[in-house]
């Protein structure tokens, strides 16, 4: 199998505007839908509130005898004053136990009083499977600053990196690569956001770090190729130069992103509830990591390269010994 | 030869003290995993003291770890964050209800003087005050929350105005000279909170009492500027005040708070206020199934890779795969050693970090088959394919880091624990895919019976002869 890359980058370059596109026009959609206004579903750790989880204690005899209503839910929370809270029946062990419920910051009396009302109306809870968290509106803002400081950073950082191992211009592509994940990773979670009521959390952020790191990592692979190809063949068109580069590095790059999708696969399916949404992420970024470095990263070189050539007799001459050690 | 057995006889060494370690040392789990909550006090800085400096964050650290300590929670960790924040974890605690009390507060307690001729008033204010209180527990019945809000917004006003009609004593007599102080049960049912000065106190206090004894003004018991009670002192105290430095609060409290009150109240009072602005809690057997879970499937997809690196690399793979092995146990023999709390987002960044040795191993025995494929010899293969791999590995290395940096510098705790597994795993991925495959690698070359490069690429003497032939 052979990969002509650079003839059909057209086709490519299409095929990734749309997908950001379909994303941008989401995250629009979003920031106009009310209960969001923002291009992402934000989640608590953004935002501020608490949400609590429980699940009734169905040890204790006859506290499970009739499934949970969620109408008798939501009247306990709206005689609380917490009528625009979200709420939702969750299932655990097959049978609906479960109460999940989104509302504003609650301090420890609001909270005490809301579930001592519910454990009224509905049955005993199992304090051992709870889950509640609250975060102040003031620490959500500055959890989310941190986190895009940490990724711009992070960004400023890596193309220092790749313009000191290899040339301004291969690092600009790189960054291009990066940013072209990001966002279609950024777009589909806004769709999913929409259409599934997925929502952003701390963790979110981590994956988007972490896509960032992988999707450098298979570009510099490329990357390093390339310049391989060019020291032994100088005379060589570009184009030709990177299909050989994607071709010869064709296979370690389905290899390694098969194996990271194959634990990623295993966490998301069989994993823990809180890793589901985080898993997902990585799985869409690091497809999307693998993909960007084969189809956009070097045919976006290829073409620049090919434009700048045109002026340049001298092609470009890097000793191969000085970048192996 | 010789490097080479010095470095298996190091990889050795590091193995066994790896499983000593990881024998010897657990490794703590988080409290997503275990169980409990973990609670964030943000310090506020008041008129006074506007910029809090790391002396201050430090003082409510320590009140904050006398409660603590009063609340009887088994092992809690109390941590400074950042520059304001102290951050309170509580292993096992299902509800931390009683802990969020219990920390709010400032509990800033003090013993004041009524003021002269303010007796009239202060009946007019008290009388109104029980009204308002009664209404108070109408309104919560009916959820009406504008009402609710004006009520309690008239019970401030009643409380500062009671509070002006009172003055602090030359020496203010506040909990700083407290020794102990317990709730107790009175007849009434209703609670009752003791408490015991130390010598100064005790001083102040049958001084405080003494100017009053008689007088008909009231003692008043002042906790966060608002008024407890206010008990008055018999004429039988004139001549020496109430010595013995005793004192009763009564507030009619209910059990839980007589017990709560008493907790601050020996912790001592807060200098700033404070608020808690983030608490997440996990139920303990939550915990345990969401660890069990997520190890199950990290351990299961560690083992579809163990696979799928033997069926396509062959020998090398069986290679990688015990070059994997020794650095999970290495890695995890770091984590313990160096006290790494391992969270769930701990867990996922060690398995992410066992898909860059992964990685690795996959660009040097790539690359050594191209080698092969162009007709050179195994040992040279081998030699230049651990060679050229590593600028590439190098690089994927030092991007990886560089994120995690960022990560650890700006991250919130679960971020942290995220950036420090994975940096970890990186750094000791660095050593066992490069030095542990490359020794064992050609260790196994230099073994007669393994040297077919037949074990090292499938079909490559059917390429080999098929490039012949096309020539």
């Amino acid at each position: 199998m052979r990969l002509s890359i650079s003839k059909s980058r057209n086709f490519w370059w299409t095929l990734s505007a749309a997908i950001i596109l379909s994303g941008m026009i989401s995250m629009l959609i979003s920031w106009q839908t009310p209960d969001i206004h923002a291009p992402l579903r934000l989640g608590l750790d953004f935002v501020g509130g608490t949400r609590l989880q429980l699940v009734r204690d169905c040890t204790k005899p006859h506290n499970c005898d009739k499934p949970i209503d969620i109408n008798i839910a939501r009247e306990v929370a709206k005689a609380q004053g917490l009528g625009d809270s979200s709420i939702q029946v969750i299932s655990e062990n097959g049978s609906d136990n479960g109460l999940l419920i989104r509302c504003k910051d609650l301090n420890v009396d609001e909270r005490t009083r809301l579930q001592s009302a519910l454990t009224e109306k509905i049955g005993a809870f199992d304090p051992q499977k709870n889950q509640i968290d609250s975060v102040g509106p003031t620490l959500g803002r500055e959890l989310f600053t941190s986190g895009i400081l940490a990724l711009v950073v992070a960004f400023a950082c890596i193309v220092v990196y790749l313009s000191f191992r290899f040339q301004l211009d291969y690092a600009v592509f790189a960054i291009v690569a990066i940013f072209h994940d990001l966002l279609i990773t950024l777009g589909i979670f806004s769709i999913f956001g929409l259409l599934f009521r997925i929502e952003i959390d701390s963790l979110f952020i981590v994956a988007l770090l972490t896509v960032t790191g992988f999707s450098v990592t298979d570009t510099v692979v490329i990357y390093d190729r390339i310049r391989e190809v060019l020291s032994r063949h100088p005379g060589q068109p570009i184009s030709q130069v990177v299909d050989d580069a994607v071709n010869q590095t064709l296979t370690r790059s389905i290899n390694t992103t098969l194996t990271v999708l194959l634990t990623l696969f295993s966490i998301f399916f069989f994993g823990g509830e809180t890793l589901r949404t985080f898993s997902l992420a990585l799985i869409i970024g690091f497809t999307m990591g693998a993909y960007s470095s084969i189809f956009i990263a070097s045919t976006l070189l290829s073409w620049w390269r090919e434009r700048t050539e045109l002026s340049m007799v001298e092609p470009l001459d890097i000793p191969a010994s000085s970048q192996d050690g | 030869m010789q490097r080479q057995r010095s470095l298996i006889v190091l990889i050795l060494v590091l193995l066994i003290a790896a499983i000593a370690v990881i024998a010897t040392i657990p490794v703590p789990l988080g409290l997503d995993l275990r169980g409990g909550s973990q609670l964030t006090i943000l310090v506020k800085p008041t008129a006074e003291i506007k910029q809090i400096t790391e002396r201050e964050l430090e003082a409510v650290k320590k009140v904050v770890e006398g409660r603590v300590n009063g609340l009887g929670v088994a092992e809690p960790l109390i941590q400074t964050v950042g520059s304001n924040k102290i951050v309170v974890q509580l292993p096992g605690v299902n509800d931390p209800a009683q802990a969020e009390r219990v920390l709010g507060g400032t509990a800033q307690l003090e013993f004041r003087l009524q003021k002269t001729g303010t007796e009239a008033q202060f009946l007019a204010l008290q009388v109104s005050r029980s009204e308002l209180k009664t209404k108070q527990e109408d309104l919560l019945h009916k959820s009406d929350k504008a009402a609710i809000d004006k009520n309690e917004a008239e019970l401030r006003k009643n409380d500062q105005e009671i509070a002006n009609l009172f003055e602090s004593f030359q020496t203010p007599l506040t909990g700083k000279y407290l020794k102990d102080a317990q709730g107790e049960p009175t007849k009434d049912k209703n609670w009752d909170v003791y408490i015991r000065f130390d010598t100064n106190g005790g001083n102040l206090f049958a001084e405080i009492t003494k100017q009053l004894a008689g007088t008909g003004r009231a003692i008043g018991i002042f906790l966060d500027s608002r008024l407890i009670s206010a008990p008055s002192v018999g004429p039988e105290h004139a001549a020496t005040g109430i010595t013995g430095g005793n004192a009763i609060i009564q507030g009619r409290f209910t059990a839980q708070q007589a017990n709560d009150l008493g907790v601050q109240l020996r912790g001592g009072s807060l200098p700033l206020p404070v608020e808690i602005v983030e608490r997440r809690t996990v139920g303990a057997t939550l915990g345990k199934d969401s660890i069990q879970s997520s190890i199950y499937a990290g351990i299961g997809g560690l083992v579809l890779v163990l696979i799928f690196m033997v069926a396509y690399y062959r020998l090398p793979g069986i290679i990688a795969d015990i070059a994997l092995i020794i650095y999970s146990l290495l890695t995890w023999a770091a984590f313990a050693l160096l006290g790494v709390t391992l969270t769930l987002p701990g867990i996922a960044g060690f398995i992410l970090s066992i898909g860059m040795a992964v990685d690795a191993n996959v660009l040097i025995f790539e690359r050594t088959r191209e080698e092969l494929r162009l007709g050179k010899t195994l040992y040279r293969s081998v030699e230049s394919g651990f060679y050229r791999a590593f600028s590439s590995i190098l690089d994927s290395h030092v991007t990886t880091w560089i994120a995690c940096a960022a990560l650890f510098w700006r991250g919130s705790g679960l971020v942290k624990g995220f950036a420090l597994t994975l940096a970890l795993g990186t750094l000791v991925s660095m050593f066992t895919a490069v030095s542990c495959s490359r020794t064992f690698m050609f260790l196994t070359i230099s073994m007669p019976s393994f040297r077919k490069p037949d074990l090292f690429c499938p079909n490559l003497s059917n390429f080999l002869n098929k490039t012949e032939v096309a020539k």
